[in-house]
């Protein structure tokens, strides 16, 4: 059991990642994105298969992540432009629509999961030290390093420069912020470009290990989710510590041989316990208030 | 004659798709304090999210300083000198005093002089202002305005809740700002008040202006500005023309 639930923290770390870009997108422009890791996949798999045609790895990944940005961006810029005014449940509906869009056109351009599996690059491989008879690679700590510096960085960006302070009060009053100068606009868009290209690189750094294919990638996102909710949507530190929480549950049922065939269904039991859990007081308040 | 800093041409501002707003033609002239009143449902917040860009302007001109401004997002208007202070205090609640004057600072703001005008602001200026009275955080809102450098403030119901003597110590720094050389644009509950610091007025009736002369004229005439606000028979009063109902000049 041991094992395994330290076998699940090397997912943590990743999925961690995943749902600070979540968290991310939904504090900074109030838009729950469904559509994120299918972006992040497309710009993955451009990154591979231009690595594929033997372009330099470096140069690749640079590419696959400015494509990511761009069609986060140009998403993003649809969003400002034409949902403006609409009720975040409406946004959230035109990033699931945009997430099986592009989960189509991914799975059409770069095959599904017998004929698509591609082989990631996997510079952090090697082997770093051994716990409990599990070797830990070093992928698991750059993820995690990844993750916590994601956290500070974002963390120290909006409440210490002028730029993070306008995403802000953009997120807090985003008509206020408009009258008083801030550009809601390219702000929100510059955020959703960003989110991509972070997503890109956080599905380069998780495909060796959580699948190679656009399918598995892109379908990543309702872990995201899950361990955003663990953050209620907003916590930073919180959605990290949920990544791992998410990982070790999905460790520890793998090493079940009766339930480890159902270890895809880990994150939608989190975010019905989550559910469950958050509405305790409503039902609460209603019965009292009979 | 001064050439107005903001000037209204057929303005008409929708709200949902629902006309509110119809053919308001009106100026505010720089260095002074114009009035615009009305019950409520009259269309005056309307009018002014039309102008800041916040409701769609449907038809009519919005000229800033001379340029028409009515196609430009609203963080654009801002940035060409247009300052809104909004209705209900709206600060950004989590960020702190120094943080809402920051985020809305123009290259020739200065938030030293935010803090002249108000030194209850700069003894909090590390406070969330979330946690602000009523008062300070309407001084937090207009000083936002300030700290822009805007040629142009419009303020919408700014005393709203908040105590008679905040109110009047608001009101005296509404005629600070129009002393800086600043056309002020003001809505505001209490007439009388207003019309102490304006020099021109107009009246919003379903929409429309159906009064536009000096703030002298309308001074302590409560029964004419009821007439004005809710309708009824002619005025034949000397000095103003009385058609159908209304008092334009």
């Amino acid at each position: 059991m041991l094992n395994s639930v330290i076998a699940g923290l090397t997912s943590g770390g990743g999925y961690a990642l995943l749902g600070l870009c979540v968290v991310l997108t939904y504090r900074l422009v109030a838009v729950v994105n469904f559509a994120m890791t299918a972006v992040g996949a497309m710009g993955a798999f451009v990154m591979v298969t231009l690595t594929d045609e033997g372009l330099n790895v470096w140069l690749a990944l640079l590419i696959g992540a400015a494509t990511a940005a761009l069609l986060s961006g140009v998403f993003g810029a649809a969003l400002v432009r034409w949902f403006a005014g609409h009720r975040e449940g409406t946004k959230a509906a035109v990033t699931v629509a945009l997430y099986v869009a592009l989960t189509a056109l991914g799975l059409r351009l770069f095959g599904g999961n017998t004929t698509g599996a591609r082989q990631f690059p996997n510079p952090f491989d090697d082997p770093v030290f051994t716990v409990g008879g599990v070797v830990v690679p070093q992928s698991v700590l750059v993820s995690l390093a990844f993750a916590v510096l994601i956290t500070l960085g974002v963390g120290l960006m909006l409440t210490r420069t002028r730029l993070g302070l306008k995403l802000q009060a953009l997120s807090e009053r985003p008509g206020t912020a408009e009258v008083v100068g801030i550009p809601a606009p390219r702000l929100a868009v510059g955020v959703w470009a960003g989110v991509g290209a972070i997503t890109m690189l956080v599905i380069v750094l998780v495909a060796p290990r959580l699948g190679s294919d656009f399918g598995a990638l892109a379908g990543l996102i309702s872990t995201a989710l899950a361990v955003a909710m663990v953050g209620a949507f907003r916590n930073l530190p919180l959605t990290l510590a949920g990544g791992l929480i998410v990982g070790c549950l999905e460790g520890m049922s793998s090493s079940l041989d009766s339930i480890q065939k159902y270890q895809g269904v880990v994150p939608f039991l989190v975010i019905l316990v989550l559910l469950w859990w958050r509405s305790r007081r409503e039902v609460w308040d209603t019965a009292h208030s009979r | 004659m001064t050439a107005p800093a903001l000037a209204l041409e057929g303005v008409a501002v929708n709200r949902a798709e629902v006309p509110v707003v119809h053919d308001v033609s009106l100026e505010a002239a720089p260095g002074a304090v114009t009035v615009v009143l009305g019950a409520n449902g009259a269309g005056k917040t309307t009018l002014m999210d039309g102008i800041a860009g916040l409701a769609p302007v449907k038809s009519g001109t919005i000229r800033l300083d001379g340029t028409a401004i009515e196609k430009l997002q609203p963080y654009k208007r801002a940035r060409a000198g247009l300052g809104y202070v909004e209705q209900a205090r709206t600060t950004f609640r989590t960020l702190t005093v120094e943080q809402n004057l920051i985020v809305s600072q123009s290259a020739d703001g200065d938030i030293a002089t935010v803090y002249k005008l108000f030194p209850e602001l700069e003894k909090r200026r590390t406070l969330q202002a979330g946690y602000l009275s009523g008062g300070e955080q309407q001084m937090l809102v207009l000083g936002r305005a300030l700290v822009s450098a805007p040629k142009v403030v419009l303020i919408d119901e700014m005393s709203l809740g908040l105590a008679p003597l905040v109110v009047r110590r608001l009101m005296s720094t509404v005629g600070e700002l129009a002393g800086m050389g600043i056309a002020v644009l003001l809505i505001e509950q209490f007439a009388n008040l207003a019309l102490d610091v304006g020099t021109h007025a107009y009246v919003l009736r379903k929409g429309g202006v159906v009064f536009s002369g000096p703030c002298e004229e309308l001074r302590g005439d409560d029964e004419r500005l009821h007439r004005l606000y809710f309708g009824g028979p002619p005025l034949s009063a000397a000095g103003t023309d009385a058609a159908d109902e209304s008092e334009l000049e």
